[in-house]
């Protein structure tokens, strides 16, 4: 028996065929899923990119080093160290400015950097034109409770040939922040 | 009416077999269970004399990695010096990995009254640690084996106090 159609007030609903119900349930089910591994749980990022490492030529013999240091991740200052390669070419780093003192219950009085930290390295010895590898280990924490063990990066420059570069003349910049 | 119920019965199938699988994933991702490599590691302990974890195979073995110059590692100690005097003589064993040198860690041992033993490794030991769920390789990170030896709760990070002793007084 068919009934005519009564105007309830609302507008019916579209019928959902048996697939797209299916569908429809199968996205529900693999995103809860997939969220639920999520719950309750921090994701804290890689070494590399808590503190991303780059690099790059100023001048035939300068090279900037730079630690961008996420949100809530920090380095500590005594474990920076950098190298070349080829090793036949000789680096001279800077002594690292002060970072932000921080008093630890054993090793004492320690530094750290948060932010971005900068240096510029001084590159000796080394053919310019060719690519330049900057080693640079650093080990950090984050501030959610864990840490990280000494993490190597490296970045490839090209120097510059030539033994002066625009801008190279200039006075030399602060270079370290916080 | 026979169509709805048909439709029902594939919403509920799809959506419990897409949990289902879902879950297995992320389990399957999140959780590594075979041990085999860990308890065959024979390390040395801070006086130099070598432990192999299969001694305490059979106890509720839980293997925390840290190191000194991990402050989150040496706050989160206390807890564990805590928990083995109160659960070890009901086959509760704690393991420090330390990924550190042997005068660093005896130092430290001394200075909080450590009475769990604390062995030496290497990175090559917190790579191991990177099979068992650290993903990151970070520290710290802690593990907890049941009797049989299988993996029964993993954490990165300080472990919360509640939530570890209820992890080992149901495996005890």
């Amino acid at each position: 028996m068919d009934f005519p159609p009564i105007c309830s007030g609302s507008r019916p609903k579209p019928r959902l065929s048996v697939i797209e119900r299916a569908a429809r349930a199968l996205a529900f089910g693999a995103a809860l899923a997939l969220a639920l591994p999520a719950l309750g749980q921090v994701h804290p990022l890689s070494p590399d990119k808590a503190f991303l490492f780059s690099a790059k030529a100023l001048d035939a013999q300068t090279v900037e080093a730079r630690f961008t240091i996420a949100d809530g991740y920090y380095l500590y200052r005594d474990k920076i160290h950098f190298a070349i390669d080829p090793a036949s070419g000789a680096l001279l780093t800077p002594a690292l400015p002060a970072g932000k003192i921080k008093q630890d219950e054993f090793f004492g009085r320690v530094e750290t950097y948060r932010g971005s930290v900068t240096v510029n390295l001084a590159v000796r010895n080394f053919t310019p034109g060719k690519p330049l590898i900057i080693h640079a280990e650093s080990q950090g924490c984050a501030d959610i409770g864990i840490c990280y063990p000494p993490t190597t990066q490296t970045a490839t420059v090209a120097l510059p040939a030539g033994s002066v570069v625009p801008g190279a003349t200039e006075p030399p910049k602060k270079t370290w922040f916080n | 009416m026979a169509l709805r119920l048909r439709s029902r019965v594939a919403f509920g199938t799809a959506a419990v077999l897409a949990l289902a699988a879902g879950i297995g994933l992320a389990l399957f991702d999140r959780t590594p269970t075979d041990t085999t490599a860990l308890l065959a590691l024979s390390l040395p302990d801070s006086s130099g004399q070598p432990q192999p974890l299969a001694q305490w195979q059979g106890k509720v073995l839980v293997v925390n990695f840290w190191a000194t110059w991990c402050a989150p590692c040496r706050e989160e100690m206390p807890e564990f010096v805590r928990a083995q005097n109160e659960y070890g003589a009901k086959g509760l064993q704690i393991v420090g990995i330390a990924v550190d040198n042997g005068d660093k860690v005896q130092q430290f041992a001394k200075e909080i009254g450590l009475n769990y033993p604390a062995l030496i490794g290497g990175f090559d030991a917190m790579d191991l640690s990177k099979d068992l769920g650290n993903s990151l390789v970070a520290l710290p990170f802690t593990l907890v084996l049941d009797r049989q030896g299988k993996v029964a709760y993993t954490h990165l990070g300080p472990v919360k106090p509640d939530k570890f002793r209820s992890v080992i007084t149901k495996l005890l």
